[in-house]
């Protein structure tokens, strides 16, 4: 499979969640889905559950072709990062010279963009919430709380079921990790660890010179690669946008515009070697929001969690996929 | 505005508590209020317009003034905010340098000589005609409470609020959504408080702007929703004094923390909370709308 390693120039050209937000929600259209499943799932953007499950449509006809243009697709949304090694902070004061924990990392994919409102309603209209096979059982008993505004199966701050149409190319946000976990394995993709994570925010790659960036695009702030607080958007971008920012691998807003989840745990100690535990079981998150006031808490190797249970307006996710073996 | 006492000394009365105090004074004596305030109305020749803010005790009146002092300071939605004196710059700093390390400042001590008091002059950058003197001690939660209690405890509270053109008062919204009545009974008093300290009749609604801060917000996601419909059902006390006795009030969500954890050890130390990281949201709103209510 071909890997491209190029960075998108497109132009943000998009006006804010805050400036959008206050003026009339509109709801997005529902689409005509085609009746194939193969075509369905390509046009979901399913796109790992068609190339790396081929047995689950050996008997579809076209399915070498699909599977081709699909390779395609995944190549334009998909960006390889190489192998790696990261430290991260082992304590929550991440001081220099503070304790961390070295990790090497594996080649992997990881979407150049996070998975915006429009991609996931997609999961919605398939009825993922109800497919339980999606969720873990322990989170079974709280499903019936994961609803939107009017009460309907879907992130926090969509209504009817529905995502606001001009907010089509935003990231997702107010769901929790297991939403997002249901939606990458419902693509037939995954969440990345941190590691993973930190490893392409900060691009400490294998070479001869192992300096590790603070940021995806460099060692230096510039508010307008990014989108916190200082960028002074005040809401969410659409997912494309400050493409200066990118990393040099074409992966877009690692740092800032929404937090975004990991597969991690969250642990970590105090100086005095106490644990910092939350209300319920924390999983990381990385790189920062719109929202993020202090810059330094929204780098490369900033390390942060919220409770897995926790649909907050600031928290989206980008979903990473294994190496094809061909 | 120098008054003479006696037959050798001039004095210079605080603007807040009236206390007469040496010409050199930086902070009132008694009060301990910034005597810039009096100097600059003097030198410019208009009333000071004194916004402050009240709350009980660990309704996050420190972080919030910190935070809404460095928004300021920072330019925030096209603000311009500039310190009168050195010493209204130390709150701000004590509570973005403790942020930043993931920790919650230290609390506000009771004595009123250790508060900070901040003093910003604050205007909207392209106007420049609308000035307000932020005039704002880090008062303790406790004195408040004690000075409601028993009016002239602590006289700077009544003083203050006497002269103010405009209130934030804040209230733990995570307490009140958990069901703890505290929250609502302490605003409550705070209201009766102002409503005795206004001094309005029976028939007269008070037409102070009140913005009503509904703190830590983040706790209970259906207050940014809407503010107004959680106060109504939460605080509903509070709700009904103020749509009794005041004309001009408003509720906001606010919240500072992004994400809060605990360190807990194995021992009797106890539990510290830890601010994981911050994510600011409705600070500057209230203060805000009250400028525009001036």
């Amino acid at each position: 499979m071909p890997l491209g390693f190029f960075t998108r120039n497109k132009s943000s050209g998009a006006a804010s969640a805050a400036a959008i937000q206050g003026t009339g929600y509109t709801p997005a259209d529902k689409p005509s889905l085609p009746g194939d499943p193969l075509a369905q799932a390509l046009h979901a953007g399913r796109l790992g559950l068609i190339v790396a499950q081929p047995d689950r449509w050996r008997d579809q006809p076209d399915y070498a072709a699909v599977r081709e243009r699909t390779l395609l697709a995944v190549d334009d949304q998909f960006a390889l990062v190489p192998e790696g090694l990261v430290s991260i902070p082992a304590t929550i004061f991440d001081e220099p010279g503070g304790p961390e924990t070295d990790v090497e990392t594996q080649p992997f994919l990881l979407a150049r963009c996070a998975v915006t409102n429009a991609d996931f309603q997609h999961f919605v209209d398939a009825g993922g919430y109800e497919d339980l096979s999606l969720w873990p059982e322990e989170i079974w008993a709280h499903l019936i709380s994961l609803k939107d505004q009017t009460g309907l199966p879907g992130p926090r701050f969509w209504q009817q079921g529905r995502h606001d149409k001009r907010l089509a190319r935003h990231p997702v946000v107010g769901v929790c990790y297991y939403e997002a976990l249901a939606y990458a394995q419902w693509a037939g993709y995954r969440l990345p660890d941190e590691a993973e994570w930190q490893m392409a925010a900060t691009w400490r790659i294998r070479s001869a010179a192992t300096a590790q960036r603070r940021y995806p695009w460099g060692d230096g702030l510039d508010v307008t690669c990014c989108n916190i607080w200082a960028s002074g958007h005040g809401g969410t971008l659409p997912v494309d946008a400050c493409a200066g920012g990118a990393a040099p691998n074409g992966v877009l807003q690692l740092i800032g515009n929404t937090w975004e989840w990991t597969s991690s745990d969250f642990e970590s100690t105090d100086r005095e070697g106490r644990k910092v535990v939350g209300d319920t079981l924390m999983k990381c998150i990385r790189g920062g929001a719109f929202d993020t006031y202090f810059p330094w808490q929204a780098t490369g190797d900033f390390r942060t969690a919220a409770n897995c249970l926790a649909r907050y307006h600031n928290i989206g996710f980008r979903c990473a996929m294994d190496l094809l073996s061909n | 505005m120098p008054i003479a006492v006696g037959n050798t000394s001039v004095y210079t009365p605080c603007l807040i508590c009236n206390t007469g105090n040496p010409p050199q004074a930086v902070q009132c004596k008694k009060c301990y209020a910034p005597m810039a305030l009096v100097h600059e109305a003097v030198a410019q020749g208009r009333a000071p317009q004194v916004v402050s803010i009240v709350g009980d005790a660990n309704a996050g009146k420190t972080v919030y003034l910190g935070f809404l002092l460095d928004m300021l300071s920072q330019r925030a939605n096209q603000f311009e905010a500039v310190p009168r004196g050195a010493y209204s710059v130390n709150l701000q700093q004590t509570v973005i340098s403790h942020m930043a390390y993931r920790m919650f400042p230290p609390k506000t001590p009771m004595e009123a000589d250790q508060w900070n008091w901040a003093y910003y002059q604050v205007c909207k950058r392209a106007k420049h005609t609308k000035w307000v003197d932020l005039v704002m001690p880090d008062m303790a939660g406790e004195a408040i409470a004690a000075e409601i209690a028993s009016p002239t405890t602590f006289q700077v509270v009544q003083s203050l609020l006497g002269r103010s053109v405009g209130l934030l008062l804040l209230v733990d919204a995570a307490l009140a959504g958990n069901g703890s009545a505290q929250p609502d009974f302490f605003a409550l008093k705070a209201m009766s408080y102002l409503d005795s300290v206004l001094g309005g009749g029976r028939d007269t609604k008070i037409a102070l702007p009140i913005a009503i801060v509904l703190t830590k917000a983040d706790y209970v996601p259906e207050c940014f929703d809407d503010p107004a419909r959680f106060a109504a059902a939460n605080l509903n006390r509070l709700w009904n004094m103020c749509d009794t006795r005041f004309s001009r009030v408003k509720f906001f969500a606010c919240s500072v923390v992004g994400s809060l954890a605990y360190a807990v050890g194995t021992g009797d130390e106890g539990v510290t909370p830890v601010p994981l990281h911050t994510a600011l949201r409705g600070v500057l709103e209230p203060f805000e709308w009250i400028v525009n209510q001036l």
